[in-house]
């Protein structure tokens, strides 16, 4: 480094200003090929895995390629048309939605309920929040095969729970709307317990005083909530929900290991679609214009929650 | 959400002690409903592994078995390559959360204490890429790894892994060396430390919490990955458990019914490395996890 220029200002962020003039001095160059050399490994790991595959698939879509036939042929938009009538994807889009939203309505909903729980004061408080970190913490893989098995028709002991508390045999993993509960209870099971941590961190940082004074002028709990616990938090909510949406529209593990798109097509996802597409049929042409797809849903509904979010951000 | 004194209700000793305890009372339900909930599926999967096979399958199951064995963990070592498996996850996941540490240290680095044009940019590029589904990325990235010969390679596969959690972890790395203060820095470099020597004695020493709560975080996350190995790997020598379990549910040669009995076991062993870290670092994991949520 060359010290000498350094030491003519007399603090860092006057330096700052130093550096920002226009005439690019050698220190500049230096800066920036240290910045650049500092980025290289993780930025060209995310544009080799991540950026090039991303643009690589619109390519894709547009051919009939298949590993297994090469060479690969220019098909037009022959894979979108077959996409229209095939049934299995018009399902899954339809399933994906109702299965994001609903689970990412239903965690934040009980996220918020858990973190409050957490949040007031009861004996083995510790040991509970423990608790709440684990199924953060155990393989997709797992809950989903244990969920498979806890919901299965004849030994599975949710069925029996729920025979013994309903009288009721409800056919979980038999039938469509079964199938598609028993999903979307073993994925807010196992993501909510995430939402409650972060919400549990955003209410420590609530001024207690506020609850005092709250308190004193005669508010009741609810009012308590919804006037000042809610606003408080409501950022990390939204911002939460908005990664949950996003995240989960690309979910793959759960339903390929606990129901494998079934009964039928009723729990299919895209992202199963498209692993069977690509990796059962080897259709990879045909996979990636349902990768397509499914990038236009995370536009769309990314970009309705950015709205959201800025809507959020401006009233509170 | 105890109420210790209450001067604007008015009631009367009695009825304001019944209130609260009739608000413990709730409290202290909701708790156990909530443990209940979590814990079912651990006790399940945990009593099954080690519930005879011709007990679980039982109309009404038994919630508690009469009996109890290690055969299920015998029969899941003669029938996969279960130790195998075991080595190659620890591997995976070791490995894939060192290289996306280090490389998120770095950029973070560079990312926070960026004085450049375009720095903004380049953050926001590292935010929008985890928009970017995994699964839409898995044809282009196959036949790239087929071409440079990486299919069923642990290096191609812990490659992806790390690039896979970077995102998360710049994030996270760069709202934690922003707290920092950067004067330090700046009198060794006056002093003429060069970049690796501020990095090195300086930065890695004060952000050594940081550091290890993401290699945990990102152990666990790789640990538990399904998709890339799936995928990517073929053959005993790189997969993992993950892949292991999957393949025990459709393995048509175990017969009618699924193995539960073996199922349960892998899960348990999948489960216990995890279960391991949360205990004993609960508090670096929490404080990891809501870092860049929390601002």
């Amino acid at each position: 480094m060359d010290s000498g220029t350094i030491s003519s200002v007399d603090s860092p962020r006057q330096a700052i200003r130093e550096y920002r003039r226009p005439r690019i001095s050698k220190l500049v160059w230096s800066r920036y090929l240290a910045a650049f050399l500092l980025l290289v490994p993780a930025l060209g790991l995310r544009l080799f895995t991540s950026v090039y595959p991303f643009f690589r698939t619109f390519y894709f879509a547009l051919t009939d390629y298949n590993p297994a036939f090469p060479p690969l042929q220019f098909t037009g938009f022959e894979n979108f048309v077959r996409m229209s009538k095939d049934l299995a994807v018009s399902s899954s889009v339809s399933f994906t939605i109702i299965f994001v939203l609903l689970s990412t309505l239903l965690q934040l909903f009980f996220g918020v309920l858990v973190a409050l729980l957490l949040n007031s004061s009861f004996r083995g408080r510790g040991f509970v929040r423990a608790v709440n970190l684990i199924p953060w913490a155990i393989p997709m893989v797992v809950a989903a095969m244990g969920f498979r098995w806890m919901f299965d028709g004849e030994y599975g002991i949710i069925t029996d729970l729920t025979r013994r508390l309903t009288g009721l045999d409800i056919p979980w993993l038999t039938t469509s709307i079964g199938a598609k509960a028993a999903v979307i209870q073993a994925n807010v099971w196992k993501s909510t317990p995430f939402l409650a941590l972060v919400f549990l961190a955003a209410l420590q940082g609530v001024p207690t005083d506020l609850y005092e004074a709250a308190r004193v002028d005669g508010a009741n709990r609810l009012q308590t909530f919804f006037k000042i616990t809610l606003p408080l938090i409501l950022s990390q909510v939204v911002t939460i929900g908005l990664f949950m949406i996003v995240w989960q529209l690309a979910a793959f593990d759960l339903v390929y290991t606990m129901t494998g798109g079934g009964p039928g097509y009723a729990t299919s996802v895209l992202s199963y679609n498209i692993y069977q597409a690509a990796f059962g049929g080897l259709n990879f042409g045909y996979a990636s214009a349902i990768s397509l797809v499914l990038f236009v849903l995370v536009f769309i509904m990314g970009g309705l929650g950015l709205i959201l979010f800025r809507r959020v951000e401006v009233s509170y | 959400m105890m109420h210790k004194s209450s001067p604007a209700h008015a009631t009367s000793p009695l009825s304001y002690r019944l209130e609260r305890a009739f608000n413990r009372f709730l409290l202290y339900l909701g708790v156990a409903l909530f443990l209940f909930v979590i814990l079912l599926p651990f006790y399940w999967i945990f009593v099954s592994s080690f519930t005879p096979r011709y007990q679980m399958f039982s109309i009404p199951p038994r919630w508690i078995p009469t009996e109890v064995t290690l055969k299920n963990y015998a029969n899941l070592a003669s029938n996969i390559p279960f130790s195998r498996y075991y080595v190659n996850s620890l591997i995976f996941a070791s490995f894939s959360s060192f290289f996306s540490v280090l490389f998120s240290f770095l950029a973070a680095y560079a990312l926070a204490r960026a004085r450049f044009r375009g720095s903004n940019i380049i953050f926001l590029i590292f935010i929008v890429s985890i928009a970017i589904p995994q699964i839409g990325t898995l044809v282009p990235l196959f036949e790239l790894y087929k071409s440079l010969g990486l299919i069923n390679s642990r290096f191609g596969m812990v490659l992806l892994m790390s690039s896979l959690i970077l995102p998360f972890t710049v994030w996270t790395m760069v709202s934690f060396i922003q707290q920092l203060p950067e004067e330090i820095e700046e009198a060794a470099r006056i002093d003429g430390a060069n970049l690796a020597q501020v990095l090195w004695r300086i930065v890695v020493p004060v952000v050594k919490p940081a550091i290890a709560t993401m290699i945990i975080i990102n152990f666990i996350i790789s640990w538990n990955e399904l998709l890339y190995p799936l995928v990517f790997a073929t053959s005993t020598a790189t997969k993992t458990l993950s892949v292991g379990l999957v393949e025990l549910a459709v393995d048509p040669s175990m017969g009618a019914g699924r193995p539960w009995d073996m199922m349960s076991a892998l899960s348990v062993s999948m489960i216990l490395p995890v279960l391991i870290l949360v205990l004993f670092f609960q508090r670096l994991i929490v404080s990891g996890l809501t870092k860049g949520a929390i601002k």
